[in-house]
C-alpha cells in the first residue's frame, strides 16, 4: 500500500484550537475534572462518550530537555524503554502477561519536554491499570544485566530512525542552533552517548529517583467511568508515592549573533534536503508571541501560501515545504524543511524562503487571510477529538508545558487577541540573519 | 494467575447502522451511520490497483490515482481545491494498493455541502492539468528512485520481498509501479485510464457518520452519471513454489541490516482457518506488543533490534497508531516476518535466531495455556481497532471485498469456537520453516553472502553479558543450520531494484 498525503504540512502542524468556540468561551468542548493528591500527583479525567473504553495516560514533565549533564543525551527515552522492566511485585513477564489478558493496547514516548506512558483497554480494567500502573512508577526495578540488553533495542531504535536523512539532518539542525540548552541534542541522543548507555546504569537509578515523583507526573483518564470510583482509586495505588526534592538548573542559551551554516551529504540515494531554523519563544498561556509564530507558520508555509503555491505547485521546485515551530517548556526553534528536486535550485528556493519571511515583516496580513486561518485552526482541533485516545493525548500535551491541561483554553483565547501589528512585529523580531541556522543536506558527490 | 475480568466492551459505536445498498441507477453505497458523529468520512473504493498496470506503463494506476486525488476540478485548480479545504481543515487522501485504490475524505459536517462538492467533482470532473499530472508523476518516482532506494531500508527491505516472493505474479510491482513503467506514462495515458477504469461499476461509495440521508441519493444521482462498464477480474497466477531457503541480498549504504522474510499462503479473510492462524501468528509476533515470541527473545531478551514481528496478511501501519491501515484488501496473502534493523555484525545470527523460533513454532504449536491468553487477548485487542468511524468503514469495506460478515464481530465469533487443535493444525498446513524467501538490505551485503552461503557460525555480539539460559541457547542458534538455494539466492544493486 502506497498512501499520499494531501498536505504534507498538516503533520507538522501542533495541535490547537477547537470548534464551536464563540468569544469568551473554551475551546476544548469537554469538561476537566482535577484532583490534587497530598503528595503533589494530579488527576485529569475527562468523561467522553467512548463505551466501555478508557484512555489512561501517565505524563511525566521530563523529557530529553532534563538531561543536563555531559555524555548523557537519550537517557529520558532510554529510562522510557526500562520502565517496562517490572517491579517485585509484577516482574516484566508478569506485567505484560497481565496486559495481554486484558488485551490492551499499551505504549510509551519521549519527547523534549515529557514522556508519555498510555494505555487504551475496557473500562471495566480501570483498577488493574491503575495497580500496575501505580507499581511500577513507585517500585521499578531491574537488573544490570537487563539495562544493558535494553541499551541494544535503543541501538536498534537509533538504526531505524537514521536510515532516513531527515533524522540526519534535523539532529544536526538543532545541534548547530543550540549551544548550551539541553535542546541541542534531540529526544534519541547523541550517537556516542547511545554507545556509552551500557555503562550508566548507576545514572538510570539517580534519573528515576529524581523525576519519577508524583509532583512532576499527572495521570490522564479520559473516556467511560466512574468519577468518584476514580479518586477512590488514585488515593488507594498512588497515595503512597513519595514527593522528590529535586530542582533543574538548566543552562540557557544567550541570543544567537551570527548566522551559522553546515552542509551535510548523504552516502545513499537522496534528494537534497535544506532545513532552516530560527530561535523562538518559549510556549506561553499570557504571551502572544508563540502563538503568533503559530499564525506564521500557517501565513508562509500552509498549502494556501504564496510560497507553497509558488514553490510546489506552480514552478514545482521542491516535493514538499514546512515551517513551524512546536510548542516547548524553554524557547524553541522554528524549523522549516523543504525536499528539493534538483540540486541546482538549492539556494533559488533558500531566497525564495527569506522572501516570503521579509514579506510579513511589513505588509499587514488581511483580516480574511486571519479569518481563514483561525478557522483552519478550530476545526483541525475540533476533528482531532475523535476518539478517547486522541483526547487524552491532546490534554497531556497541553498539561506537560504548564502544568495545566486548560492552558489550552487560555492559548486558544491568545489567538482571538492577535493583530496584524503583532504578526509583523514577531516576524521582525525573530526571523533574521544573525538568528538563522541553516543546514543543507545532499547526496554524496553532487556539484 | 491473575484472574480475567470480563471485558464489556459491548457496544462501541452504539446506535451505528450498517448497511450496503446496491443500486440500478448509481454505485454501490456501503453505510455507517452514526446520528451523532459531527465527523464524516467517505471512502471511495475503485476495484482496480497495480494488478491492472498495463504492460510497460506500470504505475500508471497509480499515478491515475494521485493526478485526480491531488490535482484540480472542472471548475477550480489544484491550488483553488486547496484553498477551499483549507479553512475547513478538510482532507483528501488517495491510497492506492495492487487490488483496490481508495480516495479517503474527512469533513466537519458544518461543511459537508461544499465539501461533497469538490470531493465529487475531483474523482467525476477531474482537471487533468499537465502541471497537476508532471507534479504527481516526479512524486512517485523519486519515492522509488530516492526515497525507498536511499532513505528508507525498513520499506525497501519489504518492497524488495514482495518483487522477490511475487516474481512472476501480478503483484510483482510495488503500488506506484516501476521508474521506468512511471516513465513512459503520458497525460493522456492517464485521461485513456481514467475514461476505462473510472466506472460506475467499479466503484464503490463509503460514508461514515452523522450525514443528511438525501446525501444518499444525491450521491446514487451523481455517479450514476459515470459510464458503465466493468473490469475484467484479473486473474492471479500462482506464486512460484519456493525451494529451501532463497535470499535476496540488496546492497547499499546503510547503518543497520534490515530483513524481511516470508512466503505466499492461500488464506484470506474469506476462509475459517485464518482466525486460527491469526491467533498462531499473535501468539508469535503481534505487532509492536511485546506479547509475541518473536519481540521477546529478539529484543527482549538479546537487544538484537527495536522489534521483529510477524504477519499473516499484507500489513501496514495506520500512521501512529500500531493497528493495520484498513481497506488494502487482496486476494492472495503472505506470511511475513519483519526484523527492524539490527547492527550488521549480528544480521546472520538474527536470521538464524528467527528461523529458530519459526520452527519451533511449527513445530511444537501452542500449548493450552498459551492458546487460551492469546485468544482472550485478540478478542479484546481487536475492539480497539475501530475507535473510529473511518477505520471502521474500512473494516467494512474489507469485509464486502472478501465476501464475509463484518470483519471485528467475526474475529470474536470464530476465536470463541476455536480449539487448541484447530490452532496447531493452522499452523502446520499454512507455516513451515524451510521454505521462505528472504530480503536482506545490507551495507556489505557481499561478506553477509557469503557467510551464509558458507553456513558459518555467526555468534552475537553483546555489549554486556546476558544470564547463562542464553548463552547457552545462543550456542544452538549461532549454528542453526539454514538451508539456502544458492542457484535461487542473488545479490543485487539497489539501484537495480524497481526499475522495470
Amino acid at each position: 500500500m502506497f498512501r499520499f498525503t494531501f498536505a504534507i504540512l498538516l503533520f507538522f502542524v501542533p495541535l490547537l484550537l477547537v470548534a464551536r468556540s464563540e468569544e469568551g468561551s473554551k475551546i476544548f468542548p469537554y469538561q476537566i475534572n482535577q484532583v490534587t493528591l497530598d503528595n503533589g500527583l494530579k488527576i485529569f479525567s475527562v468523561p467522553f462518550p467512548s463505551p466501555g473504553i478508557v484512555a489512561y495516560y501517565t505524563v511525566v514533565r521530563t523529557g530529553s530537555r532534563n538531561e543536563i549533564e555531559p555524555g548523557l543525551s537519550g537517557f529520558a527515552h532510554f529510562f522510557e524503554h526500562m520502565m517496562f522492566r517490572g517491579t517485585e511485585k509484577y516482574d516484566k513477564d508478569k506485567y505484560n502477561e497481565i496486559l495481554k489478558l486484558m488485551g490492551a493496547d499499551n505504549n510509551a514516548f519521549t519527547t523534549d519536554d515529557y514522556t508519555a506512558y498510555h494505555t487504551l483497554a475496557s473500562s471495566a480494567e480501570l483498577e488493574t491499570i491503575m495497580d500496575i500502573e501505580s507499581d511500577r512508577f513507585m517500585n521499578l526495578k531491574y537488573s544490570e544485566e537487563d539495562f544493558k540488553t535494553e541499551a541494544g533495542a535503543i541501538l536498534g531504535e537509533y538504526n531505524k530512525s537514521f536510515s532516513s536523512p531527515f533524522m540526519t539532518i534535523y539532529e544536526k539542525l538543532r545541534e548547530t542552533a543550540y549551544e548550551k540548552h539541553t535542546y541541542k541534542h534531540t529526544t534519541m541522543g547523541f550517537l556516542k552517548d547511545i554507545l556509552d548507555m551500557p555503562n550508566q546504569y548507576e545514572y538510570s537509578l539517580k534519573f528515576f529517583d529524581r523525576w519519577y515523583r508524583p509532583e512532576n507526573c499527572a495521570v490522564i483518564v479520559v473516556g467511560d467511568f466512574d468519577q468518584k470510583k476514580l479518586v477512590e482509586l488514585a488515593h488507594k495505588y498512588y497515595g503512597n508515592w513519595k514527593r522528590g526534592s529535586f530542582t533543574l538548573n538548566l543552562p540557557l542559551d544567550p541570543p544567537q549573533k551570527k548566522e551559522k551554516i553546515v552542509n551535510l551529504t548523504w552516502k545513499a540515494k537522496t534528494l537534497p534536503i535544506l532545513a532552516i531554523g530560527y530561535h523562538g519563544p518559549a510556549f506561553s498561556t499570557t504571551e502572544v508571541e508563540m502563538p503568533t509564530m503559530d499564525l506564521i507558520s500557517q501565513i508562509v508555509f500552509a498549502p494556501t501560501s504564496p510560497l507553497y503555491n509558488k514553490l510546489v505547485v506552480e514552478k514545482q521546485l521542491v516535493e514538499f515545504i514546512e515551517g513551524s515551530q512546536g510548542d516547548s517548556r524553554d524557547p524553541g526553534l522554528f524549523m522549516i524543511f523543504t525536499r528539493i528536486k534538483d540540486p541546482k535550485n538549492i539556494s533559488l528556493v533558500r531566497d525564495e524562503i527569506y522572501s516570503a519571511l521579509e514579506e510579513i515583516k511589513n505588509k499587514p496580513v488581511t483580516d480574511e487571510k486571519l479569518s481563514t486561518i483561525k478557522s483552519y485552526l478550530k476545526y483541525n482541533f475540533a476533528m482531532g477529538l475523535n476518539n478517547a485516545d486522541a483526547v487524552a493525548s491532546k490534554l497531556s500535551h497541553y498539561y506537560q508545558l504548564t502544568g495545566d491541561p486548560e492552558s489550552m483554553n487560555k492559548v486558544y483565547a491568545l489567538y482571538e487577541k492577535i493583530t496584524p501589528d503583532d504578526i509583523m512585529k514577531v516576524a521582525k523580531k525573530y526571523f533574521t540573519k544573525e538568528n538563522r541556522t541553516v543546514v543543507t543536506l545532499v547526496e554524496e558527490g553532487t556539484k | 494467575m491473575k484472574t480475567l475480568k470480563i471485558l464489556l466492551i459491548a457496544f462501541l459505536f452504539a446506535g451505528i447502522i450498517m448497511t450496503n445498498i446496491n443500486c440500478a441507477k448509481g454505485p454501490e453505497i456501503s453505510e455507517l451511520y452514526q446520528a451523532d458523529s459531527p465527523l464524516i468520512t467517505f471512502r471511495v473504493e475503485l476495484k482496480a490497483g497495480s494488478i491492472n498496470d498495463p504492460k510497460g506503463k506500470e504505475g500508471l494506476n497509480a499515478l491515475t490515482s494521485l493526478t485526480i486525488g491531488q490535482g484540480g476540478t472542472k471548475d477550480l485548480t489544484y491550488q483553488e481545491v486547496l484553498d477551499k479545504l483549507y479553512p475547513w481543515a478538510a482532507s483528501i487522501n488517495p491510497q492506492v494498493d495492487k487490488e483496490v485504490s481508495v480516495f479517503v475524505g474527512e469533513v466537519h459536517k458544518d461543511n459537508l455541502d461544499g465539501f461533497y462538492q469538490i470531493f465529487s467533482d475531483l474523482l467525476l470532473h477531474p482537471r487533468f492539468d499537465e502541471s497537476d499530472f508532471n507534479r504527481s508523476k516526479d512524486l512517485l518516482l523519486n519515492h522509488l528512485k530516492n526515497t525507498l532506494r536511499g532513505t528508507d531500508d525498513e520499506n525497501l527491505g519489504k518492497q524488495a520481498l514482495n518483487f522477490f516472493m511475487f516474481e512472476n505474479h501480478p503483484y510483482r510491482t510495488t503500488e506506484v509501479g516501476t521508474v521506468q513503467g512511471l516513465q513512459s506514462i503520458t497525460l493522456d495515458d492517464v485521461k485513456e485510464y481514467y475514461k476505462r477504469v473510472y466506472t460506475k461499476d467499479n466503484l464503490k461509495f463509503g460514508i461514515a457518520g452523522g450525514y443528511p440521508k438525501s446525501l444518499l441519493d444525491r450521491i446514487k444521482e451523481d455517479f450514476g452519471k459515470l459510464p458503465s462498464g466493468k473490469l475484467a477480474e484479473i486473474t492471479l497466477t500462482e506464486p512460484a513454489p519456493i525451494q529451501k531457503m532463497e535470499i535476496l541480498f540488496v546492497e547499499k549504504p546503510a547503518r543497520g541490516t534490515a530483513i524481511s522474510m516470508g512466503f505466499p499462503i492461500k488464506l484470506t479473510r474469506q476462509n475459517k482457518d485464518y482466525y486460527a492462524l491469526m491467533l498462531a501468528n499473535s501468539y508469535f509476533g503481534e505487532h509492536r506488543t511485546f506479547n509475541g515470541v518473536l519481540m521477546n527473545r529478539l529484543r527482549g531478551d538479546r537487544g538484537l533490534n527495536y522489534g521483529t514481528y510477524s504477519y499473516i496478511e499484507h500489513w501496514v501501519q495506520d500512521g501512529h497508531l500500531r493497528f493495520q491501515l484498513p481497506h488494502t484488501p487482496r486476494r492472495h496473502q503472505y506470511f511475513s516476518i519483519w526484523i527492524r534493523p539490527v547492527q550488521p555484525e549480528n544480521a546472520h545470527f538474527a536470521i538464524r535466531n528467527t528461523m529458530f523460533e519459526l520452527k519451533k513454532l511449527v513445530e511444537d504449536g501452542l500449548t493450552e495455556e498459551q492458546f487460551e491468553a492469546t485468544r482472550k487477548f485478540l478478542i479484546n485487542y481487536s475492539k480497539l481497532w475501530v475507535q473510529t468511524s473511518s477505520r471502521r468503514l474500512g473494516y467494512q469495506m474489507d469485509s464486502e471485498f472478501y465476501g464475509s460478515k463484518f470483519f471485528i464481530d467475526e474475529i470474536e465469533k470464530e476465536l470463541k469456537a476455536l480449539k487448541l487443535a484447530d490452532v496447531n493444525n493452522a499452523i502446520k498446513k499454512y507455516l513451515n520453516a524451510e521454505n521462505i524467501k528472504v530480503a536482506v538490505v545490507a551495507n556489505d551485503a557481499a561478506s553477509l553472502k557469503e557467510a551464509m552461503f558458507n553456513n558459518a557460525p555467526s555468534p552475537i555480539k553483546y555489549s554486556s553479558p546476558v544470564s547463562q539460559k542464553i548463552l547457552d541457547e545462543d550456542k544452538i542458534i549461532e549454528v542453526f543450520p539454514l538451508d539456502i538455494n544458492k542457484e535461487k539466492s542473488k545479490l543485487v544493486k539497489v539501484e537495480e531494484l524497481f526499475e522495470k
